[in-house]
C-alpha cells in the first residue's frame, strides 16, 4: 500500500483531502455511487467533523455534507493537502 | 388527462413543490428519503394535468431494491409517452452539483424517450437570503429546456412554474452535441462544469452549521444534547399535553351531563353513558398525547437533527445489528409503525432492514400511549421531584418507553447473532440536510392531521367493538350485574390465562379486543366499567382502575405485556405487504406474544 495515501478515516477535523483511489475491498455498485455523490478520485474533500467513540466521520465533498462510517471510509484513499 | 413526473434527489423539497402545485399535503420533513412511493395528484392550476411525485434517488444506476422500484416505475411511465406530457427534475439550488448529475440522466432519459424536461432550481430563497445568484437562463441554455427558479416554501417563482407546466410549445431536449464522449462518470463531470460555470459563487455551507455539528456530534455534548432532547420528549408528552386532556375530559363530562338526561329509553341511555362517552370518549381523552408527540417528533425532523442522531446513534445501533439509518424509522415508530415501516425502505442493506422491521413493533407507538397513559395515571401520584422540574408521571412514561426500545435492541441482538451475515453490507453513507428553524406551520398542520387521523382511523374499530363489548356485557339481565352478562360467561372462560398476571376476567376481554388495535384497551374497559358502575356519574377511567383494587404488580405486568405483544392488525399487515410474505408477521405476532406473557409474569411474580 502507498505509505503516503491516507485514508478518509484518517483525516481529521478540518483537513482536505484529494481522493486518489479506491480499495477493491468496496463493490462495483457501492463505489459507483459513491463517485456519483462526488468522491471520486481528484474531488477535494474536506472533514467537517470527526466525532469520537468511533461514530461516523462528515465529509464535506462540493456543497453537500455526507457521513461515512469506518467500513466506507477506510477504502476511500486521499492525498492530504496542508 | 396527462401526467407530469415530478422527480429529484432526496431533500431537494420535491415533494414540498408538488404539495404546492396540487394543493395536497403529503408529508415532508428535513431528511433524505421522506417520500417511499408514488403519490399522484390534480395541478390545482390545471385539471388537464395529474402530477405524479416519485421518491426521491440519488442517481437512474440503482444500489438497492427499493431504488430499483421507484427508477423502474419512472421507466416505465416516460415510455408510456402518450400518457406522459413531461418531466418535472426538481433540483436543490443551493447544492447544485449535486441535483445536476441526476437532472442530466433524467434529461438523458427524456431525450430518449422524446418527453419536454423543465428543470424546477428550489431554494432560490436561501441563495436571496446570502446574496448568491443562480445564472437561470445560462443554464437553461446549456440544458436547452426550461430552467426555473423558484422557492417551493415561500411561492416564489410557482406561477412561472405553472405556466411552463400548462405550455403545449415545449419540446424533448436535443441531445448535448458538445459531449461526444459518455464514458462511465461524465454526467459527474457535466454538473461540476455546470455548477462551476451557471451555479451560486460563495460558500453556502456556514460556519454556524459547522459549530452546531461541533454540538450536536461531540461525544460529550452531543450524548448529553440527544439524552435531554428524547427526555424532553417523553415528559412533554405528559406536561404539555395534560391541561388538554383535562380540557377534553371535562367537555366530554359536560356533554354526558347535558345529553343523557335527554334520552327517555334506558337503555338507549345507559348505551350513551357508558359506551359513547364511557368507552369512545375514555379513548378520546388520549388524543392531545398523540398530538403533542407528533408535534415534537415533527419539530425534530424539521430541524436537520434527525440525521445527525442517526450519526450519533450509528455505533451503538451497530452493537445490535442494526444501522444509524435504522433510527429515523424506530423514532418514527414512535409515533405509528406504518410510515416506520415505510421508512425503512430507505436502508439500502437487505438485513439491516429486516432487522429493523424486527424492531419497529417493539417501538413504543402512539397506540400504546393510551394505555400507558391509563395504567401510570392509575399507579402512579402526579407529583414531582428535583424542585419541580421533572414530573414522576413523565419519568415513568419515560421508563415504559425505554423499556420498549431496550427489548427491541435486544431482539435485534440475539437474532442478528444468530442469523448468517451478508458477504457485502451496503455502507453507511448519509446525506446531512442543513440545520434549518421549523416552519411551524406545516409542523402545527402535520400534528392536527396526525391527530385526526389517528381518530379516524382507530375512532370506528372502538365504536365498533365497544358496541360489541357493551351488548354483551349488559345483556341478559339489562346491566344490573355485569358479573351475570354473556360477555362474563365469555371471560370466566379466559380468565385462567390472565390469572398468573393478577388480572381478572375483565382485563382478559379488553386484552383479547386490543389484538385488533392496542387503543382498544381503554375504550373496552371504560364501557365495562361504566356498565358495572349502575351510578349516572360519567368518572374519569383511571380513577375506576384505582379504585378496583387492582395491584400494582398487574398494573405493571400488563405495562410490560403492552410494551411487547405485537397486537396491531394494520402493523402486522403492512408487513406482510413489505415483505411479500407471511413469515415474518407471524413469526412477530406469535414471537412478541409469548414474549410478552413470559416478561409480564416475571414483573408480577417480581413485585408481588
Amino acid at each position: 500500500m502507498d505509505q503516503k495515501a491516507l485514508s478518509l478515516w484518517q483525516l481529521q477535523r478540518g483537513d482536505t483531502a484529494l481522493i486518489s483511489r479506491y480499495s477493491d475491498a468496496i463493490a462495483e455498485n457501492y463505489r459507483r455511487r459513491l463517485q456519483e455523490l462526488g468522491f471520486r478520485p481528484g474531488a477535494k474533500v474536506i472533514c467537517t467533523a470527526a466525532p469520537s467513540l468511533g461514530a461516523p466521520k462528515l465529509f464535506r465533498v462540493d456543497n453537500a455534507v455526507y457521513s461515512l462510517d469506518k467500513l466506507v471510509a477506510r477504502e476511500i484513499y486521499a492525498e492530504s493537502q496542508a | 388527462m396527462k401526467d407530469v413526473l415530478v422527480v429529484g434527489s432526496p431533500n431537494s423539497g420535491k415533494t414540498l413543490l408538488f404539495n404546492r402545485l396540487t394543493g395536497l399535503k403529503q408529508k415532508v420533513a428535513n431528511f433524505p428519503g421522506v417520500t417511499v412511493s408514488t403519490h399522484a395528484g390534480i395541478a390545482s392550476f390545471d385539471p388537464s394535468l395529474q402530477l405524479v411525485d416519485f421518491p426521491g434517488v440519488y442517481s437512474l444506476h440503482t444500489i438497492s431494491g427499493e431504488e430499483e422500484v421507484a427508477v423502474r416505475a419512472f421507466q416505465q411511465a416516460i415510455k408510456t409517452s402518450e400518457q406522459t406530457k413531461s418531466v418535472l427534475c426538481v433540483l436543490d439550488a443551493t447544492r447544485l452539483e449535486k441535483g445536476l448529475f441526476f437532472a442530466l440522466q433524467v434529461r438523458e432519459a427524456c431525450i430518449a424517450a422524446g418527453l419536454p424536461f423543465v428543470a424546477a432550481c428550489n431554494m432560490i430563497d436561501i441563495l436571496d437570503k446570502h446574496e448568491l445568484t443562480l445564472d437561470i437562463d445560462g443554464l437553461g441554455r446549456e440544458l436547452g429546456a426550461p430552467v426555473i427558479g423558484l422557492s417551493a416554501k415561500s411561492g416564489y417563482g410557482i406561477e412561472r412554474l405553472q405556466e411552463v407546466l400548462s405550455s403545449n410549445n415545449i419540446s424533448a431536449p436535443a441531445p448535448d452535441l458538445k459531449l461526444l464522449a459518455r464514458d462511465e462518470g461524465w454526467e459527474r463531470n457535466r454538473a461540476e462544469q455546470l455548477a462551476h460555470a451557471y451555479g451560486p459563487k460563495g460558500d453556502l455551507l456556514l460556519k454556524s452549521h459547522s459549530r452546531l455539528d461541533d454540538f450536536f456530534l461531540h461525544s460529550v455534548t452531543g450524548g448529553a444534547a440527544f439524552f435531554v432532547i428524547m427526555f424532553s420528549l417523553f415528559q412533554a408528552i405528559f406536561t404539555w399535553a395534560s391541561p388538554m386532556m383535562d380540557a377534553v375530559e371535562s367537555l366530554l363530562g359536560w356533554c354526558a351531563e347535558v345529553v343523557v338526561p335527554f334520552i327517555s329509553n334506558d337503555i338507549a341511555a345507559d348505551f350513551v353513558r357508558d359506551a359513547i362517552f364511557g368507552g369512545v370518549g375514555a379513548f378520546l381523552v388520549f388524543v392531545p398525547q398523540i398530538f403533542v408527540l407528533t408535534l415534537v417528533v415533527g419539530t425534530l425532523e424539521d430541524s436537520g437533527y434527525l440525521a445527525r442522531a442517526a450519526v450519533i446513534c450509528h455505533r451503538p445501533l451497530n452493537a445490535f445489528g442494526l444501522t444509524g439509518k435504522s433510527f429515523v424509522p424506530m423514532l418514527s415508530g414512535v409515533a405509528c409503525a406504518i410510515p416506520a415501516i415505510y421508512a425503512a425502505r430507505t436502508i439500502e442493506s437487505p438485513r439491516k432492514r429486516w432487522l429493523t422491521y424486527m424492531a419497529i413493533p417493539l417501538m413504543p407507538c402512539s397506540a400504546r400511549l393510551p394505555v400507558y397513559a391509563l395504567l401510570i395515571a392509575a399507579f402512579i401520584p402526579n407529583e414531582t421531584i428535583a424542585g419541580g422540574l421533572l414530573g414522576l408521571q413523565g419519568l415513568a412514561m419515560f421508563g415504559i418507553y425505554l423499556f420498549g426500545i431496550v427489548t427491541a435492541l435486544l431482539v435485534t441482538a440475539a437474532i442478528s447473532r444468530v442469523t448468517p451475515q451478508e458477504a457485502q453490507d451496503a455502507p453507511f453513507v448519509l446525506e446531512m440536510p442543513p440545520y434549518r428553524i421549523p416552519s411551524w406551520q406545516s409542523i402545527l398542520r402535520g400534528a392536527v392531521e396526525r391527530a385526526g387521523y389517528f381518530v379516524k382511523k382507530a375512532g370506528p374499530v372502538i365504536f365498533w367493538i365497544t358496541m360489541v363489548i357493551w351488548f354483551l356485557g349488559y345483556f341478559p339481565n339489562q346491566g344490573q350485574d355485569l358479573s351475570q352478562s354473556y360477555l362474563a360467561t365469555v371471560g370466566r372462560l379466559i380468565e385462567p390465562l390472565f390469572q398468573p398476571l393478577g388480572l381478572d376476567w375483565k382485563y382478559g376481554i379488553a386484552i383479547l379486543a386490543s389484538f385488533v388495535a392496542r387503543e382498544v384497551f381503554v375504550g373496552t374497559l371504560g364501557t365495562l366499567y361504566g356498565i358495572e358502575d349502575a351510578t349516572e356519574n360519567v368518572v374519569s377511567l383511571a380513577t375506576r382502575v384505582q379504585d378496583s383494587g387492582m395491584p400494582l404488580a398487574s398494573g405493571v405486568a400488563l405495562l410490560v405485556f403492552f410494551a411487547v405483544a405485537a397486537q396491531c392488525v394494520s402493523t402486522l399487515a403492512t408487513l406482510y405487504r413489505e415483505g411479500g410474505s407471511a413469515k415474518l408477521p407471524l413469526q412477530l405476532l406469535v414471537g412478541y406474544g409469548l414474549l410478552s406473557y413470559a416478561l409480564a409474569w416475571c414483573a408480577f411474580a417480581l413485585l408481588s
